[in-house]
């Protein structure tokens, strides 16, 4: 075995008293794909962050070619770290060109070198085997081309060491795998890659080694050949998972219809009939900027519909869906995407989150009780599960998924005809998550009318009935949930022709 | 059962706003300044006026200075609504508060009070409508809205006034309620206090305060919850012309008079007393007390700098300067705690 390049050393870091990396210890060595997998708060992108010098660990130190490395962001570039950020960090108004060299502009002079800087930015392109027209802005780039360009801007400063952080989380199967083809041809050229992912199938198509974390610890590192994709779960996880998909549920056809939506357009959508019955969970299926958040944000009229008609029938009213207020009045309730920036005030209280939907219920009269709110809060949070059910808490000193459940409790205290969920369990961790899931089929059983976008397939199949596939803004199949496969949905999602590969 | 518990309190402690709390040195002196520094400020300003200053703490002084100070500080406390919705100011309030006071004293000399009262509701109620529909609805910028409002405020008042000093009888009830005092209290601090009190309830007790608070915080979550958002600002927008309305009352009442650009920097003055008091540019945080301890301080800081026989241009400076620091901090502590 070569000598490793890169050896961080018992790196421990903690926040707020709780170790979020407890002594671990990585090396990875020139031409070696090594993968680093854990649950959600497992550790892996603090620690990536340690490497990269973003973050200063408390203890441990980090060695590139064996000589210890100062703890800033420039002098791990300098030693040949590169981090490729899971959010990505490109500026969309400049070009792929300058894209690749931000905050690194061949100059003369205080002159940008434009040519230059052309032209190694069209040798990087090439070296990744990626093309895209270097004036092109990144805004008119697709989600994966601009991960490409993320890449480049990496590759671009001569690493000995590249570190991804989930690059596939938003890639199609067919994308997917060139970028892990991709990274097999830069491992062969000698580049060290640290891989980070949820996706175990990857990690077994390409990494040599496996590193697994787990509440901040080091489980198990070792090579890929002694080990199983059962095997990497289970370390992962450390606890069984209860596989409740296996009881699907049946569908429902006897409810009223509670939504209708019929010749939905919108940017992205191009007309999209749906319908939802009391009773019933229907589930969106489909890849991410298939048009699935746009079709029920231009449903509930959270944004611009272009055309298409919405009724949603409650209490045995008709109200005709015209903007978001009117279907908040209609009776609808809607759990966004974006938790942390649409669900949720995470400066304010779980008691003033809560209020907010619920005022003419709460405060008739227009003036605040606390007392009352708190009290009124507090039922719901305990219907939710909520834990520690304290209600003067911010929310935003809650895990993700007991935030989640404060976004649903302030729904529930309208007693909704019609909820909407969009990835309802997006970076909730699995216990948060089986109780999400358990409240929404009691929604359903008591007669309301749900609707889930989710990506997380097992999620899909086990809460909805009926599996809407949604693909550049049109519906292109419906399951039934009972004989759906992840397979199934998938192949409609991505297309019959990328399903092979 | 027990171990899904255990990692949610894992989870809860690790959530990464739980650092927040636990920042150190330095930084926690900035996060404390940015929040409690007012009160530390301005203890220390009224216990060394009162040892240092010859004649600050003499009836006369107080009573002047309150005079000075419950104009501007009325204006504030309505301001600090817009401020909260974090749409940063109304500069307007200049043009509006000239407005009330022009209308106040030449339109109860044509007619009769009940009739310019009611002429001055009509027009603080424009005011608030074309800049809250303006920047609430149409999402426009409230600097540049209310830059505009102004122009064309003070060019209607001009055009109305013709630009001249207009004067109240010395006999009448304007000119008395302007001298009159309640106990050492002159009724314009009074006035103050009423709108305070009042203002304090609508904002921390009622549903519209609430919303107010809540959009400040986070306006996409408060829309989403079912909000009517345009109505929130429009409303901020109406209580700061409502404040602006009495304020420009007083300030005429004060010396019976009043002409277009007698309040004159009431935008800017207001608006560093909200500042200093702690309220954040950045919206969600703040209140009325905060702003009326603010209101002290800044008045106080002008009566001292007066008191000392400091010339007007030092005054400015000093102001200018105040700013500078107070939204530093605001700044500073707002990205401090965000880590």
């Amino acid at each position: 075995m070569t000598a490793p390049v890169i050896e961080a050393r018992s790196i421990i870091k903690s926040f707020g008293g709780v170790r979020a990396v407890d002594d671990v210890t990585v090396t990875v060595a020139p031409g070696e794909i090594h993968a680093v997998v854990g649950e959600n708060g497992a550790g892996k992108s603090t620690l990536m962050r340690i490497l990269a010098g973003v973050e200063t660990p408390d203890s441990g130190d980090v060695q590139v070619d064996g000589m210890a490395i100062e703890n800033s962001a420039k002098s791990s570039i300098d030693a040949g770290i590169s981090l490729v950020h899971q959010e990505l960090s490109l500026v969309p108004e400049m070009t792929v060109a300058e894209n690749i060299f931000l905050g690194a502009f061949p100059t003369a002079g205080g002159w940008t070198k434009t040519k230059q800087m052309k032209k190694l930015a069209a040798d990087t392109l090439r070296e990744i085997g990626v093309e895209v027209d270097l004036d092109e802005r990144i805004s008119r780039l697709s989600v994966a081309l601009r991960q490409f360009v993320e890449i480049a801007r990496a590759i671009a400063r001569n690493p000995k060491v590249l570190i991804l952080d989930e690059p596939t989380a938003s890639l199609t199967p067919a994308e997917t795998n060139y970028l892990l083809e991709m990274l097999q041809r830069l491992a062969g050229k000698g580049l060290a890659i640290i891989y980070i992912s949820h996706r175990i199938p990857e990690v077994f198509k390409i990494c040599n080694s496996v590193t697994i974390l787990r509440d901040g610890k080091l489980v198990l590192s070792d090579s890929i050949e002694s080990l199983t994709p059962e095997k990497v779960i289970e370390q992962m996880v450390g606890r069984e998972l209860l596989l409740d998909a296996s009881k699907r549920r049946k569908v429902n056809d006897t409810g009223e219809v509670v939504l209708s939506a019929v010749g939905i357009k919108a940017p992205g959508v191009n007309g999209i009939d749906l319908e939802v019955k009391s009773g019933q969970i229907i589930g969106l299926g489909g890849l991410v900027g298939a048009g699935r958040t746009e079709l029920i944000r231009a449903i509930l009229g959270a944004d611009l519909r272009t055309g298409g008609r919405v009724v949603i029938t409650s209490q045995g009213k008709k109200h005709s869906v015209t903007s978001y207020l009117s279907a908040i009045r209609a009776g609808v309730a809607y759990v966004p995407e974006e938790r942390r920036t649409d669900g949720l005030a995470l400066g304010m209280t779980v008691s003033e989150n809560i209020f907010l939907p619920n005022r003419k219920q709460v405060a008739p009269r227009g003036i605040l009780s606390k007392a009352k709110n708190d009290s009124f809060a507090k039922e719901l949070s305990e219907k939710v599960n909520l834990r520690p059910p304290e209600v003067t808490r911010e929310a935003g000193k809650y895990s993700g998924g007991n935030q989640q459940k404060i976004v649903i409790a302030k729904w529930l205290g309208r007693k909704p005809a019609f909820v909407v969920l969009d990835e309802p369990t997006r970076g909730v961790d699995v216990g948060a998550k089986s109780e999400i899931h358990k409240l929404v089929k009691q929604l359903a059983d008591d007669g309301v009318a749900v609707l889930v976008i989710s990506s997380d397939l097992p999620e899909l199949l086990e809460l909805s009935e009926i599996i809407h596939v949604v693909r550049d803004g049109r519906i292109v199949g419906s399951l039934i949930g009972e004989d759906a496969t992840e397979k199934s949905v998938m192949s409609l999602a991505a297309g019959e022709k990328l399903v092979g590969a | 059962m027990a171990k899904e518990s255990l990692t949610q309190a894992m989870a809860i402690a690790k959530s990464p706003d739980e650092a927040k709390r636990e920042v150190k040195g330095s930084a926690a002196f900035v996060v404390f300044m940015a929040d409690k520094g007012i009160f530390v400020f301005t203890a220390i300003l009224i216990a060394a006026s009162m040892t240092f200053v010859d004649g600050f703490a003499s009836l006369q002084n107080l009573t002047d200075l309150f005079h000075r100070a419950a104009p501007i500080g009325i204006v504030a406390l309505g301001m600090t609504f817009v401020v909260i919705t974090g749409n940063y100011l109304d500069l307007s309030v200049v043009a509006q508060a000239a407005a009330a006071g022009v209308i106040l004293i030449a339109v109860s000399n044509a007619t009769n009070l009940a009739t310019a009262f009611a002429v001055a509701f009509v027009v603080a109620i424009m005011f608030g409508l074309v800049n809250g529909i303006a920047v609430g609805y149409f999402k426009a910028n409230a600097v540049i809205v209310t830059l505009a409002t102004t122009y064309m405020g003070l060019g209607l008042l001009r055009l109305l006034s013709g630009g001249s000093q207009v004067f109240g009888p010395s006999d009448g009830p304007i000119a008395t309620f302007g001298t009159s005092k309640l106990g050492p209290f002159p009724y314009s601090a009074v006035v103050l206090v009423v709108v305070a009190i009042v203002l304090t309830f609508v904002l921390s007790k009622t549903n519209f305060g609430f919303m107010v608070r809540s959009f400040g915080v986070n306006e996409k979550s408060t829309r989403l919850s079912g909000t009517n958002t345009g109505f929130i600002v429009v409303g901020a927008f109406l209580v700061t012309s409502m404040a602006a309305m009495v304020g420009g009352f007083v300030l005429a009442a004060f010396s019976n008079t009043a002409v277009s650009n007698m309040a004159t920097g009431f935008d800017f003055q207001a608006l560093a007393a909200i500042i200093v008091g702690g309220t954040s540019v950045f919206g969600g945080k703040g209140s009325i007390p905060r702003t009326l301890l603010g209101v002290v301080f800044v008045s106080i800081l002008s009566n001292v700098l007066v008191l000392s026989q400091i010339s007007y241009g030092w005054q400015q400076v000093a102001i200018g300067s105040l700013i500078v620091f107070a939204v530093t901090v605001d700044a500073l502590g707002r990205r401090v705690g965000k880590k």
